[in-house]
């Protein structure tokens, strides 16, 4: 039996790298997702999402299980990329040329499985659109969108009520629909 | 029967399984006997899937075992004192409170410091150094007192007439003790 | 909300302004351009227990004088330019002029000489705080009582 989250961070907190890795191994897609989601840009969503997970590395004493460990992980990269939004700074090159090994060693041209099922325009122009918002407005359609995320978690992690997320998500849809009725 | 405009501001809550079980079911039923209300559904499914997609798409680049080994070496390598610092820093500032906090200090701060301009009483430091000092006195051979006060801050250069015969009266009061 | 939210940036950005606007660091002061020096005549004594109302805002500090009354005589106000000289008269003849020489940390620097006649009685060299406390020069003895002189001193 897999063991909870909760077990993991115990372990985390007792010491236990490998712990922690099974935590990155769990949640570093869905949070590269949230990240990207709300930057639009591989090379600083990368670097963010490493960001995120050393932060919860080095503060996961402080982590005490009053919310869910993705909760609180999604927490940490939502505020991670809208400072580094902020911010638009370049990462040092050193560590941009690590992440490139990286993105090198994964067969840099993605296969897209998609393809043949979605349109490739909408996808685009989606991007474009999303990358209009706020980002306030892009942390709830990205956290509703790759999670299936309730409201109340969407407004924990964003420090909103309910009724802003859902104000937040109507008016973020309302928005994309009307960019993108063409392809819809 | 509620109509459309105020149905396809519900639409999405719906989809989201947001609504509760009566409201839920007035949006369904609503849906789906309204073609222009259904088209408005399909969109919105149409978008949710296409914006998952892409999402999905840039996170399979990613591999775990070597997203894991960046972070390990992230851990393992010591971030030179002043990176560290900046990062901290960057962290602590970023905080709302903090943000906030530091230039309200600073203001209150300027404020404090200013008051002496509108209030005379005022001494920032309560009260140090608000005495006369007393640079240099020359007093061309008479007797010199000078005094200070702790209490009311008072700082007095007294001066001894030694002059027989006149005023008597400044005499005794200078006899009956010390002025202080 | 969006202007809300620079709001801490806004504030931190006009506070950092005003310190660069602010001289109270200690830093090499312009001299204002004139110093108001007010004197007070007062005589002390102790012919009897009056304290005149006029001096009430320099009760406590008198009364440390031991005297049992004091007598408020005259005030003279003058405006005087940096190194610039003004007298003010004083009972039984007597002259104080007053040299503003310097001002630093808010602090106003006086020299002060009293005569009799044209006869020094005292030279001094005093610093005042600006606007704040007096400093008090007494000891001339007239109408069977001490003068006392408050000496007080505002940048202009």
């Amino acid at each position: 039996m897999q063991p909870s989250d909760w077990d993991l961070v115990k372990k985390c907190k007792a010491g236990e790298l490998s712990a922690f890795q099974e935590l990155v191994s769990r949640y570093h897609q869905k949070v590269y997702m949230v990240i990207i989601g709300l930057l639009h840009d591989r090379e600083d969503a990368l670097e963010v999402a490493q960001e995120t997970f050393f932060r919860a590395y080095r503060k996961i004493n402080s982590f005490q299980g009053g919310s869910s460990f993705y909760t609180w992980i999604y927490r940490i990269a939502v505020n991670m990329s809208i400072d580094a939004q902020r911010r638009r700074k370049r990462n040092p090159l050193d560590f941009r040329e690590s992440m490139d090994e990286v993105l090198e060693a994964q067969n840099q041209v993605a296969k897209d499985p998609f393809a043949d099922v979605h349109d490739r325009e909408l996808r685009e122009k989606l991007t474009k659109a999303i990358n209009d918002l706020t980002p306030e407005h892009k942390a709830v359609i990205v956290l509703r969108t790759i999670e299936g995320m309730s409201y109340k978690d969407i407004g924990e992690i964003l420090g909103c009520s309910e009724g802003t997320v859902m104000s937040r998500l109507h008016y973020a849809r309302k928005k994309l629909q009307d960019k993108l009725s063409a392809f819809l | 029967m509620k109509d459309c405009e105020t149905i396809r501001e519900s639409i999405d809550s719906w989809l989201d399984g947001e609504l509760n079980p009566a409201e839920s079911e007035l949006v369904r039923a609503h849906v789906s006997s309204c073609s222009d209300c259904s088209e408005v559904r399909r969109q919105l499914e149409k978008l949710q899937l296409a914006l998952k997609d892409e999402l999905l798409v840039e996170a399979s680049q990613i591999e775990s075992l070597l997203f894991w080994r960046e972070f390990e070496r992230r851990i393992n390598e010591k971030r030179s004192w002043p990176m560290e610092l900046a990062a901290r820093c960057r962290a602590f500032f970023a905080t709302p409170q903090i943000a906030w906090a530091v230039p309200a200090v600073i203001v209150l701060l300027l404020a404090a410091l200013s008051l002496d301009a509108v209030l005379p009483w005022w001494r920032f430091g309560g009260g140090r150094n608000n005495f006369a000092s007393v640079e240099s006195i020359d007093a061309y051979g008479r007797s010199v007192a000078l005094l200070r006060q702790d209490e009311t801050r008072t700082t007095v250069i007294w001066l001894y007439e030694d002059q027989e015969g006149e005023n008597e009266a400044a005499e005794e009061a200078t006899k009956s003790g010390p002025a202080f | 909300m969006k202007p809300l939210k620079k709001l801490p940036s806004l504030v931190l950005l006009f506070s950092l302004f005003l310190i660069s606007r602010v001289e109270w660091m200690g830093a090499a002061e312009k001299n204002p351009q004139s110093v108001q020096v007010t004197i007070r005549t007062i005589l002390a004594s102790n012919k009897n227990d009056e304290f005149d109302a006029k001096l009430k805002e320099m009760e406590q500090q008198l009364k440390t004088l031991k005297y049992r009354s004091y007598r408020f005589l005259k005030e003279d106000s003058k405006e005087i330019a940096w190194r610039g000289t003004q007298s003010f008269e004083i009972p039984g003849g007597r002259s104080l002029s007053v040299v503003p020489q310097e001002f630093q940390n808010n602090r106003i620097a006086l020299k002060i000489r009293l005569t009799e006649r044209d006869k020094p009685l005292l030279d001094t060299t005093v610093t005042v705080p600006n606007k704040g406390n007096y400093l008090y020069l007494g000891g001339p003895p007239h109408e069977g009582g001490n003068l006392v002189l408050s000496i007080s001193a505002a940048t202009q």
